[in-house]
C-alpha cells in the first residue's frame, strides 16, 4: 500500500441528531477516524443507518452537531474545496449534455470556456465516456450515468474523493464492471476515495481499509484492513475469510 | 414498411373523424337551413370574406389582431408571472406575503373585469390587452412557483458543493429544472388568452376575430358567425402545434432524443 503516515483527513467525535417536534433521531453517533492520503476508503453501513448523513457531514452540506473535522490538519466548517462528491443518486442535470454537467462546477467557479472544456474532456475520456459528450443523461445507462457523475466530481481536482453508493441503482453486472473501473480510474488519477457502500462484497473487492459501521445510529464498529493483491479474486480463501468474518460482525443481513 | 402502415392507418382515421363530423353537420343543416347553414355555404362564406375587407380590414387582418393582442397579452403576463412564481416558489417569505392576495384574484374570471376595465382604460387597445393579461399571467405564475418547488433538492446540493451564489442557484439549476413547468404555463396562458380576447372583443372592437362574429350576429349573417368560430378553432390548433415546436426547441433534453 502506499505511505499510510500521511493524514489526509480526520473525523473527531462526529454525530449528528435531527429534531422534530416529538423525537430526537440520533443519526451518527461519536464516529472518529482519519483518512490516509491516496488510499482507497470503504465505509461500509446497513441501509438507513446513516452513511449518506455521515458524507454529506464530510462534504459541509450539513453540520455536524458535535464533533471536529480537518482537512489537511484544518478545522473546517461547511463546503471545502479540498471534496468531490458523486451523489447517490446520480444527480446529473437532465438539461445538460454530458460535457455540460462534466464542467458545472468549472463554469460555476468562472473558469473560462476553453480552459474548463479541456478540464472536463480530460475526465470524461478517464471515465471512459468519449464520444459521449453531447448526449443528455436520459440518452445515458446506469452505469453511464454513475460515470459522469465521477467524472464530474473529478473535474475540480479535489484532494478526497467522497462516493455514496455510487453503483447501488446498477444491475450485478454493471456493478461488478464499474467497481473494476472505479479502480482503474483511481490507479490512473491517485487520489484519496472515500466510498460508502452497503455491499461486502464490493467493499471487500475495493478497500484497502473497510470502516464497518453499526444500524441507527452509525457508530464504528470495526475497521478491516483486507491485505489481498489487486485485482481482488472474489472466490480466493483469503477474500471469503475476511467477506464471512465481516458478514457474522454486521448489524443486520445486507 | 410497418411505420408506413401505422402512419397511413393515422391519417385514414383522422381523415375518417372530419368526414363524420362534416356529414353530421350538413344533415343537420339541410333540415334547419336558417339556424345552421351548411359546410358549403359556409366555405363560399369564408371566400367572400376572404375576397373583400370587412370594415376596412381584410380578414387576415382580423386574424393578426386578435393574435396580436394575445401575443402582447403573454409577453406581459410572462414579465409579471414569471420573476413572481420564482420569487415564490424559491423564498417562503414571499410567498407568505404574494399568495393571498393571489389565491382572492384568481377566481375572478377576466369577463368579471371588463366594467372596471372600461371605466379605467376605456374601450382601446389597453383594456383588450389588460383583460387578456389578467387571465394570462395565472397559468404562468402557477406553473412557475410548482416547477420551483419540484426542483430535487439533490441539484440543489450540486450547486452548494461548488460553492453557487443563489443568482447562480436560480440561473443554472431552478430555472432550466423548471423550465418545463413553466412552458407548459405559457403554453396554458396563449390557449386561454385566445379565449379571453375573443370575448373583449365581442364587447367592442373594430376589429379582430370577435368583431367578426359580432358583425355576424349584428347582420344576422349565421354564415359569418359560424365562419368566425371555425377560425377560432384552426388558429387554436395552429397556435398549439407551434408551440409544441418551440418547446422541442427549447427544452431539447425532453423531446430530441433518439
Ligand atoms: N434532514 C433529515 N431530517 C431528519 N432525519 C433525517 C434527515 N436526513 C436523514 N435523516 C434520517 O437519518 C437516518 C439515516 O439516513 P441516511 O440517508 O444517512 O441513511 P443511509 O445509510 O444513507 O441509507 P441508504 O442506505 O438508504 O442510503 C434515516 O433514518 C433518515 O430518516
Ligand atoms: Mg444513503
Amino acid at each position: 500500500m502506499e505511505n499510510k503516515s500521511r493524514i489526509k483527513m480526520s473525523l473527531q467525535n462526529i454525530s449528528k441528531s435531527f429534531h422534530s417536534r416529538k423525537e430526537t433521531q440520533e443519526a451518527v453517533a461519536d464516529v472518529s477516524f482519519d483518512v490516509y492520503e491516496n488510499e482507497f476508503l470503504v465505509i461500509l453501513g446497513p441501509g438507513q443507518c446513516g452513511k449518506t448523513v455521515l458524507l454529506n457531514m464530510i462534504a459541509g452540506l450539513e453540520s455536524p452537531t458535535t464533533g471536529k473535522m480537518l482537512y489537511e490538519g484544518k478545522e473546517y466548517h461547511g463546503v471545502n474545496d479540498g471534496f468531490g462528491l458523486v451523489f447517490q443518486k446520480t444527480a446529473l442535470m437532465d438539461w445538460m449534455t454530458v460535457m455540460e454537467n462534466v464542467e458545472f462546477g468549472l463554469k460555476i467557479k468562472k473558469m473560462p470556456k476553453e480552459e474548463r472544456r479541456a478540464i472536463a474532456q480530460k475526465y470524461i475520456d478517464l471515465v471512459g465516456l468519449n464520444g459521449f459528450e453531447d448526449k443528455y443523461p436520459r440518452q445515458l445507462s446506469g452505469g453511464m450515468k454513475q460515470r459522469v457523475g465521477i467524472a464530474r466530481a473529478y473535474s475540480t481536482n479535489p484532494g478526497v474523493l467522497l462516493m455514496d453508493e455510487p453503483f447501488g441503482a446498477l444491475d450485478a453486472q454493471t456493478r461488478y464492471l464499474m467497481e473494476n473501473e472505479i479502480l482503474r480510474i483511481w490507479e490512473q488519477d491517485k487520489r484519496t476515495i472515500v466510498f460508502v457502500t452497503n455491499n461486502i462484497e464490493e467493499a471487500v473487492t475495493l478497500g484497502d481499509r473497510i470502516i464497518l459501521l453499526s444500524a441507527c445510529p452509525a457508530r464504528v464498529k470495526d475497521i478491516y484492513i483486507p491485505d489481498l493483491p489487486r485485482p481482488r479474486d472474489n472466490i480466493s480463501t483469503e477474500f471469503l475469510r475476511i467477506r464471512e468474518e465481516i458478514e457474522a460482525n454486521t448489524d443486520m443481513a445486507l | 414498411m410497418n411505420q408506413t402502415k401505422e402512419i397511413l392507418k393515422t391519417i385514414g382515421f383522422t381523415m375518417l373523424s372530419i368526414g363524420l363530423f362534416l356529414v353530421l353537420w350538413t344533415f343537420l343543416a339541410v333540415r334547419n337551413p336558417d339556424f345552421l347553414p351548411s359546410p358549403l355555404i359556409c366555405i363560399e362564406k369564408l371566400g367572400q370574406m376572404m375576397g373583400r375587407p370587412i370594415s376596412r380590414v381584410s380578414l387576415g387582418g382580423h386574424i393578426l389582431s386578435s393574435l396580436r393582442r394575445v401575443l402582447l397579452a403573454v409577453f406581459f403576463a410572462t414579465l409579471i408571472g414569471l420573476p413572481l412564481g420564482l420569487a415564490m416558489g424559491w423564498s417562503r417569505k414571499v410567498n407568505a406575503f404574494v399568495a393571498p392576495i393571489f389565491e382572492f384574484l384568481r377566481p375572478i374570471p377576466p369577463i368579471a373585469w371588463i366594467p372596471l376595465v372600461i371605466l379605467w382604460f376605456g374601450v382601446g387597445e389597453v383594456s383588450k390587452v389588460f383583460l387578456v393579461t389578467l387571465g394570462a399571467y395565472v397559468p404562468i405564475l402557477m406553473n412557475t412557483v410548482t416547477g420551483v418547488k419540484m426542483v430535487p433538492p439533490v441539484l440543489l446540493n450540486v450547486g452548494r458543493i461548488y460553492k453557487a451564489s443563489n443568482v447562480q442557484i436560480l440561473r443554472e439549476i431552478v430555472l432550466p429544472a423548471a423550465l418545463p413547468a413553466i412552458f407548459a404555463g405559457v403554453k396554458t396562458a396563449v390557449s386561454s388568452g385566445w379565449m379571453i380576447v375573443l370575448a373583449a372583443e365581442m364587447m367592442a372592437s373594430r376589429s379582430g376575430v370577435g368583431f367578426l362574429i359580432n358583425r355576424g350576429m349584428e347582420a344576422y349573417d349565421v354564415a359569418m358567425i359560424i365562419v368566425g368560430m371555425c377560425i377560432i378553432g384552426v388558429v387554436g390548433y395552429l397556435i398549439s402545434i407551434v408551440l409544441t415546436f418551440l418547446e422541442r426547441r427549447l427544452c431539447p433534453w425532453k423531446t430530441n432524443l433518439e
